[in-house]
């Protein structure tokens, strides 16, 4: 992915297939690392299938014999001398506290580390594509954090999709602003 | 051309050749393998520098007729057998990557 951000879209893909209702995405930038959390509390992985998930001739699609959202973020977070790490509960194992949570570490000063693109865009991107399902996006920077629940603005919508062009339109708005202020320190 | 006349010429070593007779159309460069993996063709060559396992996914979801590593790239124990198991051709040279474009451009 020649951006950070086209990773998270992919790894939120999977989390939503999972039948998550609440993915948290996660990431900090602090010192010389970005690291990537995605977490989420859908059906989870079994053992033998967490066992293969970073083998790139696995995949939950049934169209491709390969799948490669997860081997190719292991990839990126590596070449930056970061890593991967993939915790996950199962829900016939677990039926109280399912999930998955990805954890990427990359290296930015590491000459082959990808930019991390437009969160911004990104959101919008996610939150379009699944306005039922509820995300927590937290972006922590060294002098300040960025965050978006869509539980809350749900409480406030009361009924409104999350995908209608002026909540969209006021997402980017207020994302775009809580970043401003950032930069203004 | 065929995979296997590539891998016969002095310029290139097999490394592996399950499917010696595909037929090369055309030729693909590149090293950032999510890019590749949209935009290699269907019998194009692949020609990269990466020899992590994921080429291998990268060349069979392509469904490029071969893999080939320029400036020798090693690629580890694992790797081969792997593209023995999926019937994967992979060929080296030690030219570059543009200079084995360029040479390919006059053979195929």
């Amino acid at each position: 992915m020649k951006e950070l951000s086209l990773n998270i879209l992919d790894i939120t893909e999977n989390s939503v297939k999972a039948g998550a209702t609440l993915t948290e995405i996660i990431i900090e930038e602090l010192g010389d690392t970005i690291t990537l959390t995605i977490k989420d509390n859908g059906c989870g992985m079994t053992d033998e299938v967490l066992q293969t998930v970073l083998n790139p001739f696995y995949t939950t699609r049934t169209t491709r014999k390969v799948g490669m959202g997860l081997p190719l973020l292991k990839l990126a977070a590596e070449q930056t001398g970061g890593s991967l790490e993939i915790f996950s509960k199962h829900i016939d194992k677990y039926p109280n506290s399912h999930g998955t949570t990805v954890k990427a570490v990359f290296f930015k000063n590491h000459i082959d580390c990808a930019p991390l693109g437009d969160i911004v865009e990104t959101v919008k991107t996610i939150i379009q594509g699944h306005p039922d399902t509820d995300f927590f996006v937290f972006h922590k920077l060294e002098n300040g954090e960025v965050s978006l629940d869509t539980r809350e603005l749900r409480q406030v919508l009361e009924g409104v999709p999350l995908n209608t062009y002026e909540v969209i339109k006021w997402i980017e708005e207020c994302l775009k602003e809580q970043y401003s202020e950032i930069q203004k320190g | 051309m065929k995979v296997k006349d590539l891998a016969n010429s002095d310029l290139f070593t097999a490394i592996t050749l399950p499917q010696g007779d595909r037929e090369i159309n055309g030729v693909y460069v590149g090293d950032l393998l999510s890019w590749v993996m949209g935009r290699a063709q269907s019998d194009n060559a692949w020609v990269t520098i990466m020899s992590n396992i994921n080429i291998l996914a990268v060349a069979s979801l392509s469904d490029t007729s071969c893999i080939i590593l320029a400036e020798s790239v090693k690629l580890e124990e694992e790797v081969i057998k792997t593209a023995m198991d999926k019937e994967i051709n992979i060929l080296s040279t030690n030219m570059d990557i543009y200079n084995t474009a360029v040479y390919l451009s006059k053979v195929i």
